[in-house]
């Protein structure tokens, strides 16, 4: 039996998918994963909110030649799943968040005393950033990613660069007032 | 441009310690394993994500067979509305209504073929007493008078030039 031609490039796009797919599991699921965990602030969430953002990249694996930035377009993704998600589990007390984060955060060469205080600031800061409006705070967690640029935030939030400046600097702001607030 | 490139955002104390904890955050590991973790979530995933999965010996060169199914589909929602409007006759409506006129009493059979039954209802007539009529007034009728004899005369005089004019008129156009 003659196997038609459209069967054998079939299977070829099907497995050019799938290594393209394992190539951007293997790039970017580190950077995905960290995306996930400054919003979620818990690993097992993190990595479930990884793993659904690399499924619907599957689900769409045959528009993946037509992204332009596969990086940011991934962030975005994740981000969307991750903001989704933090959003269905408002229930839940920040303050144990915070304090679980404080625990993990590296300290390294510092006391135990010190050790102890700056786990507590890390609490402190994360609480003020909670209060911050969504749209400002979600900028600034974006800018603490050290690869992405303010393009490329604009881009994860479908706003203008030039939006993400001025809420980055309204978030400044705020988390100065914040904190200048709780030292007086 | 990179927001980075500009320093004076860093001049807020406080901004710059939410951001020096926002990127310890954002320099956390991850946990081991994870890539593995999730190419076996990949690989254990459902091939075809689509609602309707065309199998394997059937997806056919150009996909002339989806055009062939999207056609028969067409075909058969068009088939049956032209079948629905050809029965529907115009004007069966005012019929159907007039139908539903009592034509036999009590058996609901009697309407006809495309017309509305009766249902069984039972026409009734009106049992109340209507406005009665006043009884006839029974009084005596006035005496006519009889003619005079002057009046008798002047009808038949009358009546005798109407026939003569009668009688000239066409002479006269014909002269004319």
């Amino acid at each position: 039996m003659e196997i038609p031609k459209s069967a054998v490039h079939d299977r070829a796009r099907t497995h050019a998918d799938e290594e393209t797919l394992a190539a951007l599991v293997s790039q970017y699921a580190g950077t995905l994963y960290r995306v996930a965990f400054s919003v979620l602030r818990n690993p097992s969430d993190a990595e479930d909110a990884v793993q659904e953002a690399f499924m619907r990249v599957l689900r769409h694996r045959d528009t993946l030649s037509e992204v332009r930035d596969q990086r940011v377009w991934l962030i975005r993704i994740v981000w969307n799943i991750v903001l989704d998600r933090k959003r269905r589990a408002k229930t839940r007390p920040e303050t144990d968040d915070v304090a679980e984060l404080a625990r993990v955060l590296p300290c390294e060469g510092l006391s135990a005393e010190e050790r102890a205080a700056a786990a507590q600031h890390h609490a402190h800061v994360l609480a003020c950033v909670e209060t911050l409006p969504a749209k400002e705070r979600q900028v600034l967690m974006l800018s603490a990613f050290e690869e992405l640029t303010s393009v490329e935030i604009a881009s994860v939030l479908g706003i203008s660069e030039s939006s993400v400046r001025s809420r980055l600097f309204r978030a400044r702001n705020l988390m100065a007032g914040l904190l200048n607030h709780v030292r007086q | 441009m990179n927001y980075r490139d500009k320093s004076d955002f860093s001049s807020h104390s406080g901004g710059g310690d939410a951001e020096a904890t926002l990127r310890l955050i954002a320099k956390l590991a991850a946990s081991d394993g994870l890539e593995d973790r999730v190419h076996a979530k990949l690989i254990t995933a459902p091939r075809r994500g689509r609602v309707l999965a065309w199998p394997g010996a059937f997806i056919p060169a150009g996909g002339w067979l989806r055009a062939v199914a999207a056609a028969a589909i067409v075909c058969v929602v068009a088939g049956g509305g032209w079948g629905v409007y050809s029965r529907v006759q115009p004007g069966q409506s005012a019929q159907g209504i007039a139908g539903t006129h009592i034509t036999s009493q009590g058996t609901g059979q009697g309407a006809g073929q495309g017309q509305f039954s009766t249902g069984d209802a039972v026409r009734r007539p009106q049992t109340l007493n209507g406005p009665a009529a006043p009884p006839p007034v029974t009084t005596a009728t006035p005496k006519h008078k009889t003619p005079t004899k002057a009046a008798a005369t002047t009808t038949q005089g009358a009546k005798a030039k109407t026939v003569k004019k009668a009688n000239t008129a066409p002479v006269a156009a014909v002269a004319q």
